[in-house]
């Protein structure tokens, strides 16, 4: 009797990352709200200190179609034109 | 085909599977070369066709895999064209995977079967059709489970985050009783055949059975789904939800004698599934203080009547009911897939 192996993993894909920026200092800045109810008053207080902080300024508003959604290919352009760094990922 | 290890002791073969951490808690049944590809041949798939991918997680579901997991869910060969069918419900980018497969809302992936298939594989629609005792239902819910853990590596604590979870993420699958049916069923009312067979995929975080023995008239009944489904404590607020309701025998009953149709209890229920906006701040649902006009304002919990799906299931006697509330916003719908069976549907 054999065993069968009944998962699989993720599909593998080469991911090439952006350059890291040397400094925080004056980066552009992209904020994806997923939706959830505290995320956008997160989101705007952290793009706040950080531009205090920091003199970070925010480029790009993104506001995805759910939480339970990818944020879309457009919208990933914009991230990728027009910010360094890109704050996503918050819950409830 | 993915050999791992031999061994002459079925029990040993068991419990490797735990080990391996491959079940849902239930021992599985060890597939064989023989069980796989009768699974595969009885849904007229080759083991490297792919049935459906999660963009998202970068996972796809290959027919080899998920027939390896409806063997060891217990599912007879026949089963599998819904097993497929479930699968590409749940791939469906409306279903919106993630979300409900993942939250702490710790949804069942409830399966609702119509069409001939239903009654050919012997799919429970009658008494107890939530329950235990049949194994279409207990088997093609379970195989639908154990491929999003292992296939779509939806597992707990890791990408499933339910904080409580529900007894029917073992298995939830059920079929319409479509017989003395008082409208067309519920896969016809969403644009199949009546001759299709399909499945329905709707992710419930709850499933709430709801008691009345003497409304005599739809909507002393109705009112109390309504009740229901505005509660307080009921899960969706920000997004507008959909909901399944699944009317037992003698509330069918109540409905048929009155002539209701569907598109009359969808808006019944529409109109009547509301709360005073100062309710849902009361229980801090809703944000902010209570002011004078929160108290006349109503909020509505379903925008288009067909957001509110329904079925007939269950013991012809008995004066209960249920409601299934959706998991999540309006960005994750219910979805319904056509059943193919190789040949047809004998």
């Amino acid at each position: 009797m054999k065993l069968f192996d009944p998962t699989s993993g993720p599909v593998e894909r080469a991911l090439t990352l952006a350059p890291r920026p040397a400094s925080p200092r004056g980066l552009r800045l992209g904020l994806v709200d997923n939706t959830k109810f505290n995320a956008r008053p997160i989101l705007e207080k952290l793009a706040e200190r950080l531009g205090r902080r920091h003199r970070m300024t925010v480029t790009v508003r993104n506001r995805k179609r759910s939480a339970s959604h990818e944020i879309d290919g457009d919208a990933i352009k914009a991230l990728r034109a027009q910010c360094e760094l890109v704050i996503s990922g918050v819950g409830d | 085909m993915g050999e791992v290890e031999e061994t002459t002791d079925p029990a040993a073969l068991i419990e490797a599977y735990y080990d391996a951490g491959w079940t849902d808690g239930l021992p599985v049944v060890p597939p064989s070369d023989a069980s796989i590809a009768a699974t595969l041949a009885a849904a007229g798939l080759r083991g490297d066709e792919v049935l459906g991918a999660i963009p998202g997680r970068n996972a796809i579901v290959l027919a080899e895999k998920a027939a390896i997991n409806a063997v060891m869910a217990g599912c007879r060969p026949e089963y599998m064209p819904v097993v497929v069918a479930a699968v590409k419900a749940l791939c469906a980018p409306a279903f919106a995977y993630h979300g409900p497969a993942g939250s702490t809302g710790g949804s069942a992936m409830a399966l609702v079967v119509n069409g001939p298939i239903a009654r050919r594989l012997g799919i429970n629609s009658g008494n107890n059709a939530f329950g235990q005792g049949h194994r279409p239902n207990a088997t093609i819910g379970r195989a639908v489970r154990l491929i999003m853990m292992n296939v779509l590596n939806t597992r707990p604590g890791l990408l499933d985050r339910a904080t409580l979870g529900n007894p029917g993420k073992y298995s939830f699958c059920f079929a319409e009783h479509e017989e003395d049916h008082p409208w067309e069923p519920l896969h016809v009312s969403r644009g199949l055949a009546p001759s299709d067979s399909a499945v329905t995929l709707i992710a419930s975080n709850s499933l709430y059975q709801v008691y009345n023995q003497l409304a005599a008239e739809p909507e002393p009944l109705l009112y109390c789904f309504a009740d229901v489904l505005a509660s307080v404590g009921a899960p969706n607020l920000l997004g507008y939800d959909e909901t399944l309701i699944v009317f037992a025998g003698e509330h069918q009953e109540v409905l048929q004698k009155a002539g209701w149709s569907r598109l009359d209890v969808q808006r019944f229920l529409m109109e009547h599934t509301r709360r005073p906006v100062a309710d849902y701040k009361r229980g801090a649902r809703l944000a902010g203080e209570i002011t004078a006009d929160d108290r006349t304002t109503l909020r509505y919990r379903f925008e288009r009547p067909e957001d509110i799906l329904i079925v007939f299931a269950g013991g012809r006697a008995g004066s209960w009911s249920a409601c299934l509330p959706g998991w999540g916003n309006k960005w994750t719908r219910a979805v319904t897939t056509r059943i193919e069976v190789p040949g047809g549907d004998p």
